[in-house]
């Protein structure tokens, strides 16, 4: 029986799997409703996905009261209502410029502190180290994101020397991940809107684009695989992402993009993480519209470079009965026993 | 070109200092300001506002142009006062209870204004009572909601019922719009219009206008 990290490496080689490997990710309410079914099983155990998120996604973060977050770039959130993430409070950059401004520790041990202890207890699943808001999201934050729209215009040179300082920074936790055995490199930063890109192509390839090659390359370098975390309609970038070493792709939202045609054509050459409605069906769906789509999904990945999951965290508005649909079925697949 | 075709193009290019020259050159001709506003301004962003939706701008050229609108407007504002020049229509805006998210709510009020409409925008985290009220003191023709959440797409039903309730369903026209919403929900909770993006809810809040406005 191959372990979840040999299912994921051969999916992520465009080989076909056994059964169609899985991770799912769910925000705090989410999660609160599967823990309290799952108890006294540990969630994470029930969940039995295939790749284990070491790092931190967003971060770390000081309470400052009163719904307040602080991140270790200086930014502060409000997480009053959105409890996962929160809302830019304020400006960090309040001017375009980086001259007042030092970059947090790019090795802050807390990042990579329990990767050996959850390497041990879950070492059969594939390790991917996360860096989230990665780049023009940490920029967006730091700066806001009007701003930094006006910037592009304004002050092509401050975002230049901001995105590319960034990347240094990731650069330098990539760096101190691979000193660990993980397997890839999961960047998060999105580009899309629900109808194309937010910045339009030409800044995307004019600013960004450069940036990504550096920071993807120092992953590869380093033989591990790229998995890029992009919301929205970004399908127009595949063909660059490929070309610059993007191994996995993720959300894959089906209200954005056409999820079979843009498969069958990229299969073998980019896999693809999410793909099951979190705008439409998980919310809206029947239980047996959540079964069917998950079932659609499962057959278009059996050749390989595809792993199921919701194309982003599970909102707390999801009913647990679709929640509980969609993970029965994958785990229920011929050829998967949890090891 | 002409000066007001100078006036547009700076806008569309979003070039905020010339538009303020211009203008300023275009009310010491004399000009009228109200054809300054609609041959420049109004002219310029309904252009940028086919651009983006066909996809030639992106938000970061929506914002430089609405910027430029907003600084030559800023300067013909007391002339448009003092001329008694009203605006198309007068809408009051915000993103709904529970949702911090504004910028697609803001891009909606630049192209709204853009469009010659007078926008009061209500901000963030709106409760359906606020729009009550607001609609009680402003008076406007239209009111639009921004989601972008599903968790927070139904408060735009709550609007809805509470101008119902409140008896000013029948005064005004409601439009909704934020990425999870869609024309069927529109109807579904019965929305005059919706709109997918900010260029197309200018055009729909004017078409809304058309019908019931000024």
């Amino acid at each position: 029986m191959p372990t979840k990290r040999e299912i994921v490496r051969a999916v992520l080689e465009g080989q076909k799997p056994p059964y169609i490997p899985w991770s799912c990710g769910f925000t705090h309410q989410a999660r609160a409703k599967l823990s309290a079914y799952f108890a006294p099983v540990e969630l994470e155990d029930a969940l039995q996905n295939h790749l284990l998120k070491l790092g931190s996604d967003i971060g770390f973060f000081t309470d400052l009261k009163d719904n307040l977050v602080q991140d270790v770039f200086g930014v502060v959130w409000d997480r009053s209502l959105d409890k996962d993430i929160g809302n830019v409070v304020g400006c960090v950059l309040a001017e375009a410029t980086l001259a007042h401004y030092a970059f947090p520790d790019p090795i802050d041990q807390r990042y990579f502190a329990d990767i050996p202890e959850r390497v041990a207890k879950y070492g059969d699943r594939f390790r991917v180290f996360q860096i989230g808001f990665s780049l023009y999201e940490r920029a967006w934050t730091l700066r806001g994101m009007q701003n930094l729209f006006m910037d592009f215009y304004d002050h092509p040179g401050f975002v230049q020397e901001l995105l590319n300082t960034i990347a240094d920074y990731n650069i330098a936790k990539v760096k101190e991940a691979m000193k660990y055995d993980i397997d890839a490199v999961y960047f998060g930063d999105d580009w899309g809107g629900q109808r194309g890109l937010q910045m339009g192509p030409k800044i995307w390839h004019g600013f960004i684009y450069p940036v990504l090659v550096r920071m993807y390359r120092a992953v590869h370098e380093g033989g591990k695989y790229v998995f890029i975390h992009s919301c929205g309609d970004v399908d127009e970038l595949f063909d660059d992402l490929v070309h610059i070493g993007v191994n996995c792709f993720n959300p894959f939202q089906p209200e954005v993009m056409d999820v079979t045609s843009l498969f069958r054509k990229y299969r073998g050459r980019l896999c693809f993480h999410g793909g099951l409605s979190t705008q439409k069906t998980l919310p809206y769906g029947t239980i047996e519209e959540v079964r069917a789509e998950s079932q659609r999904l499962l057959e278009m990945g059996q050749k390989g470079s595809y792993i199921f999951a919701p194309a982003h965290d599970v909102q707390g508005d999801v009913p647990l009965g679709n929640m509980l649909g969609f993970l029965e079925f994958v785990q229920s697949q011929p050829g998967y026993r949890n090891v | 070109m002409s000066l007001l075709g100078d006036v547009r193009q700076n806008v569309i290019d979003g070039d905020m200092n010339r538009t303020q020259e211009l203008v300023k050159r275009a009310l010491a001709e004399a000009m009228p300001p109200e054809q300054i506003l609609k041959d420049g301004l109004i002219s310029a962003m309904a252009e940028v506002g086919r651009r983006f939706e066909c996809g030639e701008f992106y938000v970061p050229e929506m914002l430089i142009s609405a910027r430029a609108m907003k600084s030559g407007l800023a300067l013909l504002r007391p002339y448009l006062i003092a001329a008694n020049v009203q605006a198309v229509g007068k809408v009051v805006i915000g993103t709904v209870q529970g949702d911090l998210h504004d910028i697609g709510k803001n891009l909606v009020c630049m192209m709204l204004e853009g469009a010659g409409f007078e926008v009061v925008d209500l901000g963030v985290d709106v409760s359906a009572e606020h729009y009550v009220s607001a609609v009680k003191e402003h008076q406007p023709e239209l009111v639009a909601c921004s989601a972008l959440i599903t968790t927070t797409m139904p408060r735009m039903d709550s609007v809805i019922q509470s101008l119902r309730e409140a008896g000013l369903r029948d005064r005004v026209k409601v439009m909704i719009g934020g990425a999870p919403v869609t024309d069927k929900y529109a109807q579904s909770i019965g929305a005059d219009g919706y709109a997918p993006d900010a260029a197309s809810a200018a055009t729909l809040a004017k078409a809304l206008i058309g019908e019931s406005g000024r």
